[in-house]
């Protein structure tokens, strides 16, 4: 149980917390839940970063020495319901927004926080994979100092990390979409809202001017012990267009390299079948953003299945 | 009626329910008050060798902790007495209470409950029904024959109760046929899911006790207590804050007596407080699983010969309230339809499984998904449309049906017609899109209920009454059929309500029963001061007593309203003299007789007062990769008599789709080998949201009917959840190409059907 609750003011108050043993507490949508359903029990010492403006910010800053690529700075303590909305991330970084819009409820997703969604490490995760697709960083900051750590590295296990317990997630950090790049989130549920991704993917995607694929990456969610970056897509996709041969080539791939387990949501033989699907069709819709296509945010409630019932109401049954 | 016209409906527990202002159990807090926690036995099926609360007892803060030695020796449940209070020698499913604890703390009471010794020797559990039927299978209770049961039981081993229904030569019916279709289906057992957990608060003064409890039958929870403590009915007084929900998972008697031996033995007031874990694991109320087997003799023209069936219901590990479920299955295994020559047997077969019971049209929706599947196979058999199948066969006004009961008006044909051609039955619709369609019956239960109304000096009216409110609103619309009897307005009342202290005997929020026989009584107790206002003012008026009309408030003489005095006035006066009082009760309606039919372990559910109809007609579309399911839209048509409350009436069946569509595809009580219930979380047990929530067209086909409630009013609350599952199946069938087998019908169930090779 906690006994102590420290309502930073400042992020070095926050990091002297930390140091000193208190794990931090953004929105709390999984640390209270976790505790109150006896997953762990909240820790005794516990510093509240939401006061903390300076980690709610979304903007461009410039790369390092070594790569000069501009990164979209996602400061930790933004919302989903941001994200959702940010009109630069609806655009430029869909598959984020994508992934956003799906989590929980509205008030999950309005006090839910991007940095506390990275930090869970739930293999589950909805961010976790459109982030991984556009090759994100997590900014870890302690007393000490700063570091960057690519999101590969920095997620080792269901609900592990390889940050340290004195450092706290302030940022993450997308590189700069250029020319005709697309992203979508798309992962499998079994209901609308309140739910968690059975298995899922993001996927993002550069285009050639002739319509061929010129870099794509795709990321599995819900498939093995951390979000899953599947490889060997290059052989696959570079220089073809994404056509329903390429797409179901990615859709084997995905299920080859899925190592999904059996439980309450799935069986690991249909888990591995359906990652493959939603696979396909993160990929096709962040291919159909990169050519320019405007697909709304999530494509999960915009395409197929999960779209809106009034346009199916409208071509029949209600009249 | 469409949505426009509906008039406003201001429910007088709304305003309370949405600012938070409303209390429920778990709000109350007395002085002094202390914490319960249950210990479970935590396995299916052992024998106790060793139980000793010594450490418990001894805990600094543990103020009572009782086990099976500290209560009266009383076996209960309403049907078959079968059931202590605490374990005793054998627990038989994972939600046993072995013992109670009250602590100064929960954080206490849970220490203490850690404390308590129990050892078991493991038993195999007993878990396949079906399995638990064989002669050579063990025995969930050793000693069934010795409990005590009601005679019209047929019982044998681990069947608690078994009933045929019997009617023609359904041998020589299926030799008459062209064609004989046998299907079997799988129900999972699935849980109502109230979003209150229960919650019961105790306290003694002297020898009598109070209990606040989360419960829909506040009379049955009473008499629960009154059996089990040894204590007379006016020694126990049951007070229902706002109730969470229901759905039928808080009929019956819980854990009131539990509480309240608590309260007695500490001296102090004890709360209880469930967690959504054990709301899913331990009440004796969960929808049960059922198999169902289908057998059905088809003439080419379309006319059935002949319906044989088994079903076999998962009764879990007590009988609760469920002795009357194989009757009641085997009805819906008949199904509104012209069956000449039928045998259905079924039975319900104790396992170690969580209890069953009564949960929202109990049997009905997992029956009627299975016949209605079937009936759709049966059609396709012959080759002819499945709604037209139905129109051929369903039974209609005048008609003798299936188990001899005359029908007067009734509307399902109607419901048929209208569903269907509202949701564009038929019509083209685009790729991995169908509509399936189901019809479902349910009867309306005749009660013995009771009411009184007053109006006080200054006009202000009371309905006092047994009647408790649920969050149907059934409750909220006796105060319209009071304002009409007395020309007033549903507002001029306030009701007093869930007290078994102050209103008379009502059978609670179950059976669809509120309005139908609590709603006599009111109309009763209303017409009783109806009369002494139009004798007040024929005084007043010089008219007659038989010319005063009651309206607006006023009571007037009729054809010249110029003379007239307000009501409020004539209360004035009673005020004074004699007081405005009515009591209402009334007689029951009586079932109408059955005729020709044989029913083998009768419990009075083969004939049907005010017997509802509906027809369900649901568009969907499915992922074929997937399997995942959605549903679009869901046009419903019920026959439910006269409609009181339109409003009310819409969100009764809205909500029952919306929970039928859960039952469809995504709930559904997961076991492990053992017997113990693993998604026992919301997020693993999956109800649907308001963002899966589909366009929902009701219309009712408005019959009058004698034989049944307030102004030709049936129940409503269970029947709309009949049929949603059934016709989401038979839309499925459709893209499938053949059945559905097992319901709920998961995406991953879909996607492995498609997989095996369904087209």
């Amino acid at each position: 149980m906690t006994t102590h609750l420290l309502v930073a003011t400042t992020l070095d108050e926050a990091l002297a917390a930390m140091a000193n043993g208190a794990r931090p507490i953004a929105g709390g949508t999984d640390l209270v839940v976790g505790a109150r359903v006896g997953k762990a029990p909240l820790p005794t010492e516990l510093v509240a970063i939401d006061r903390l403006d300076e980690l709610d910010i979304v903007g461009m800053v410039p790369g390092g020495s070594d790569d000069p690529t501009p990164l979209l700075f996602v400061g930790a303590m933004v919302s989903h319901a941001t994200i959702m909305n940010h009109p630069l991330l609806a655009a430029s970084y869909s598959g984020l927004a994508d992934a956003s819009a799906l989590v929980g409820s509205p008030s999950t997703r309005n006090v839910g926080t991007i940095g506390g969604n990275v930090m869970n490490a739930s293999p589950a995760m909805d961010t976790g994979a459109p982030l991984l697709a556009m090759g994100a960083m997590a900014v870890l900051q302690s007393v000490s100092g700063s570091r960057t750590v690519p999101l590969a590295e920095l997620w080792t296990g269901p609900g592990t990390t390889s940050a340290g317990p004195d450092e706290l997630c302030v940022a993450i950090l997308i590189p700069r979409r250029m020319g005709e790049e697309g992203s979508a989130y798309v992962r499998l549920e079994y209901r609308r809202a309140m739910e968690i991704a059975v298995v899922g993917a993001g996927a993002a995607v550069t285009l050639n001017d002739d319509g061929t694929v010129a870099k794509a990456a795709v990321a599995l969610t819900a498939v093995g012990p951390t979000i899953l970056a599947l490889t060997g897509l290059e052989e696959l996709l570079i220089g073809t267009p994404l056509d329903d041969l390429s797409l179901s080539a990615v859709a084997m791939l995905a299920s080859e390299q899925a190592s999904p387990i059996s439980d309450l949501r799935a069986s690991d033989k249909y888990r591995r079948h359906t990652v493959g699907v939603m696979a396909k069709r993160a990929l096709e819709a962040a291919g159909r953003r990169a050519a320019g296509e405007t697909i709304a945010i999530p494509v999960n409630r915009a395409e197929g299945i999960g779209a809106a019932r009034n346009a199916a109401a409208q071509n029949g049954a209600a009249k | 009626m469409t949505t426009t016209e509906i008039p406003r409906f201001v429910r007088a527990d709304g305003p309370d329910k949405v600012t938070g202002s409303g209390r429920y159990t778990a709000d109350l807090t007395l002085t002094g008050m202390l914490a319960a926690k249950f210990k479970y036995s935590g396995i299916s099926h052992g024998r106790i060798t060793r139980l000793d609360v010594t450490a418990a007892r001894e805990m600094a803060g543990v103020l009572a902790v009782l086990t099976d030695a500290d209560v009266p020796d009383v076996h209960y449940d309403p049907q078959i007495k079968d059931r202590t209070l605490f374990a005793r020698d054998i627990v038989r499913f994972e939600g046993e209470i072995v013992a109670a604890v009250a602590a100064l703390t929960p954080e206490i009471a849970e220490a203490a409950v850690a404390a308590i010794i129990v050892e078991y020797e493991e038993l195999t559990p007993i878990l396949d029904p079906e399995a638990a039927m064989d002669k050579s299978s063990p025995l969930v209770h050793e000693d069934w024959e010795s409990y005590e049961a009601g005679s019209w039981l047929v019982r044998s081993g681990n069947t608690a109760s078994f009933s045929s229904l019997e009617r023609g030569d359904v041998d020589a019916g299926l030799a008459e046929a062209d064609q004989i279709i046998s299907s079997r289906y799988v129900a999972d057992g699935s849980h109502a899911a109230p979003i209150e957990p229960r919650a019961v608060v105790a306290q003694w003064e002297g020898n009598k006790v109070t209990i606040w409890t989360s419960t829909q039958v506040p009379f049955d929870a009473r008499a629960g207590v009154c059996e089990t403590l040894q204590l007379p009915t006016n020694r126990v007084r049951v007070i229902v804050p706002h109730l969470g929900g229901g759905f039928g998972g808080k009929c019956g008697f819980h854990f009131e007596a539990h509480v309240a031996a608590l309260a007695r033995t500490a001296g102090r007031p004890v709360r209880l407080v469930f967690s959504r874990e054990e709301e899913f694991t331990i009440p004796d109320r969960r929808r049960e699983g059922i198999v169902v087997e289908l057998t059905t003799g088809v003439r080419k023209d379309g006319s059935i010969t002949a319906r044989k069936a088994n079903v076999v219901i998962d009764c879990g590990a007590y009988i609760a309230d469920t002795a009357f479920f194989p009757q009641l299955a085997a009805m819906h295994a008949v199904g509104p339809y012209l069956v000449p020559n039928l045998m259905v047997e079924s039975q319900i077969v104790y396992t170690n499984h969580q209890p069953s019971g009564s949960v929202r049209a109990p049997t009905a929706p997992q029956v009627c998904w299975a016949l209605e599947s079937h009936i759709d196979e049966v059609a396709k058999a012959i080759n002819m449309d499945p709604v037209k199948f139905r129109l051929k066969n369903a039974v209609d006004t005048g008609m003798v049906g299936p188990l001899g009961q005359t029908y007067e008006e009734i509307g399902l044909r109607r419901c048929i017609q209208q569903a269907t051609e509202a949701a564009g039955y038929g019509q083209e619709l685009p790729e991995n899109e169908a509509i399936g369609v189901a019809i479902g019956w349910w009867p309306s239960f005749a009660s013995a209920s009771g009411s009184y109304v007053k109006l006080d000096d200054d006009g202000a009216g009371q309905i006092i009454t047994g009647a408790q409110e649920c969050g149907t609103g059934a409750v909220m619309t006796l105060r319209q059929l009071a304002a009409d009897e007395l020309g007033m307005k549903p507002e001029d009342f306030e009701i007093i309500y869930q007290d078994t202290a102050t209103g008379p005997y009502d059978m609670g929020a179950t059976g669809s029963q509120t309005l139908l026989n609590n709603g006599r009584a009111v109309v009763e107790a209303s017409q009783q001061i109806a009369e002494q206002l139009r004798e007040l003012a024929a005084d007043r008026l010089e008219a007659a007593p038989a010319d005063i009309v009651l309206a607006d408030g006023k009571a007037q003489v009729a054809g010249s309203p110029e003379s007239a005095v307000p009501l409020s006035k004539l209360a004035a006066i009673a005020g004074s003299g004699k007081l405005l009082l009515g009591h209402g009760s009334g007689s029951p309606p009586v079932a109408p007789p059955i005729v020709g039919a044989n029913c083998v372990g009768d419990q009075g559910m083969a004939s049907w007062v005010g017997p509802q109809f509906s027809c369900h007609a649901v568009r969907l579309r499915l992922d074929p990769e997937t399997g995942v399911t959605r549903v679009i839209s869901v046009h419903a048509d019920h026959d439910s008599g006269t409609i009181i409350n339109p409003m009310g009436a819409h969100g009764q069946v809205e909500g029952a789709i919306i929970m039928g569509i859960g039952q469809a595809l995504t709930e559904g009580t997961r076991y492990d080998e053992t017997g113990k219930q693993m998604n026992t979380s919301l997020l693993e047990y999956k109800l649907q949201t308001a963002a899966d929530s589909p366009s929902i067209h009701t219309q009712f086909v408005e019959v009058f009917t004698e034989n049944a409630g307030p102004h030709g009013a049936k129940g409503l609350a269970e029947a709309p959840n009949i049929a949603t599952a059934a016709a989401v199946a038979n839309g499925l069938a459709k893209l499938i190409g053949s059945p559905m087998r097992q319901l709920p019908m998961t995406a991953e169930r879909v996607w492995d059907t498609i997989s095996e090779g369904g087209s």
